[in-house]
């Protein structure tokens, strides 16, 4: 897994890919304290769990995907 | 002691490093913390006690005549074990049938009509309950602590919300599964691939989400061609959205295509109290919201449709476990669900509250690519359908000639 940092918040996560349509994130710190969309959805009665995705986080990824930063189907 | 997986000796020539063999420690000794479905909490109140297996020991939910409450208590009297649910609801308090022991909703006795004096310490095992969703809940913690408001049961819009008025009521079914931990059931939330076997549907899309005591399964998925089950839910595509809150108490959200640019909405529950650590009662219900047009009659034989639409899936799903191992080092491939990360994070529940890990609730997302399984799929089901016509045809033109 890889560290990528989110462009929209700077909050990093764990990525890994298998395929361009396969993703997996691990976070690492507490998703409705550290990500603002995660946050504005808790702070407005969601939980936090129940919030598909951030779209930043999903736009950093895929850039960090095109940058050769996260290597698709890598170890 | 586990039971181990019977496996077959292997022959002299192979080695044996080559083998994959699989693990299965002991079963868990505990029963998961959380809010567990008893049922509908309607039926529970017919004045009579009830008797649950459950938690490896046996409750009884009975209704208070004054205060219209559910309670539940553990079966057993304290005074000489007779069972509490075989006998009758006196006032607030459940009689036993042994010597009329009274037991109030609180665990504390309400009095022992022939004795002088209640004994000081007379107090039983009072379960915390919650009567949401048309439902009865029961908290279980082994450590003993009371239920807190962030791991509630959520209110179910289609039951409490205003528009409740357009949605069927409950339709409610009981599954004994014998021989089988509860594990089996949770580990289906990850396991896009048995939805094609063991369902009949091509998973198109596949999400999961796991965050705090919170696990999703995001689906959508179409039917097989090749199979008809006869069924509402399989007659066109379905988005899902499944959670379980806490170890076993799934709200599924489900919009199918019905045609004619209509969706039918429903929801399901999916969820389970274990009976020991070998057995479990699996409990599933739904609701359908009305199409415009539909009568009240017309949304019942709907949710009546989708249910028993459910129970030929539930019952597939039972097929499998009953003659399944159980298995702690599944082996994966990248089309399989995280397996691993969904048991982590079910672990949580197995613990003491105070050793609940980070990385047992740290949120965790794993979007699956299920474009190589569905094309792969896809050929099978059209083999499939091609085989069936041509054996059609050949019968057609012999019984022809």
């Amino acid at each position: 897994m890889r560290a990528v940092e989110c462009g929209a918040c700077g909050n990093q996560v764990l990525c890994e890919k298998f395929s361009p349509a396969h993703t997996q994130v691990q976070w690492t710190d507490e998703a409705a304290e550290v990500c603002p969309r995660i946050r504005e959805k808790v702070a407005a009665g969601e939980l936090s769990a129940r919030v598909r995705s951030c779209g930043e986080l999903r736009d950093s990824i895929d850039a960090a995907v095109a940058s050769g930063l996260l290597e698709v189907g890598g170890a | 002691m586990s039971v181990q997986p019977d496996v077959s000796p292997q022959p002299m020539s192979q080695n044996e490093e080559d083998v994959r063999v699989i693990e299965a420690a002991a079963l868990p000794t505990r029963f998961a913390r959380g809010w567990h479905c008893l049922g509908l909490a309607e039926s529970f109140r017919d004045g009579k006690p009830h008797e649950i297996q459950a938690f490896g020991t046996k409750l009884v939910v009975f209704q208070g005549e004054d205060d219209g409450e559910l309670h539940v208590l553990n079966a057993y009297c304290p005074h000489m074990g007779g069972n509490l649910a075989h006998g009758t609801v006196k006032g607030n308090a459940v009689a036993c049938p042994f010597h009329d022991w009274r037991w109030s909703g609180n665990g504390k006795c309400a009095g022992i009509p022939y004795a002088r004096r209640v004994p000081p310490r007379a107090k039983t095992r009072a379960w915390p309950t919650l009567e949401r969703n048309k439902q009865l809940y029961v908290w279980n913690d082994p450590e003993g602590s009371k239920p807190t408001d962030d791991v509630t049961i959520p209110e179910i819009e289609g039951i409490h919300g205003p528009d409740a008025g357009e949605w069927s009521d409950w339709s409610w079914h009981y599954l004994r599964v014998d021989n089988s931990n509860c594990r089996e059931i949770v580990d289906n939330v990850v396991d896009m691939a048995h939805f094609y076997y063991v369902h009949y549907a091509f998973p198109e899309y596949f999400k999961n989400v796991f965050d705090g005591h919170v696990a999703t399964q995001y689906m959508e998925s179409s039917p097989r061609p090749d199979i008809d089950l006869g069924t509402l839910s399989a007659s066109g595509g379905l988005r899902s959205d499944a959670s379980y809150y806490g170890p076993s108490y799934m709200i599924d959200k489900l919009w199918a295509d019905v045609g004619g640019g209509l969706e039918m909405e429903s929801v399901l529950i999916n969820c389970h109290y274990p009976i020991d650590e070998n057995s479990f009662m699996l409990m599933y219900g739904a609701i359908v919201k009305k199409l415009p047009g539909m009568t009240d009659e017309q949304a019942e034989q709907a949710a009546q449709a989708t249910s028993e639409g459910l129970a030929v899936g539930f019952e597939q799903d039972v097929e499998i476990w009953k003659n399944k191992t159980r298995i702690d080092n599944p082996l994966l491939t990248e089309e399989d669900g995280p397996v691993y990360q969904l048991r982590r994070w079910y672990e949580q529940f197995y613990v003491d509250a105070a050793d609940v890990k980070d990385e047992m609730v740290r949120r965790f997302e794993f979007e699956i690519d299920t474009t190589r399984a569905n094309e792969a799929w896809r050929a099978e089901a059209e083999a499939n359908i091609a085989a069936r016509k041509a054996a059609e045809a050949q019968i057609a033109a012999g019984s022809g000639s």
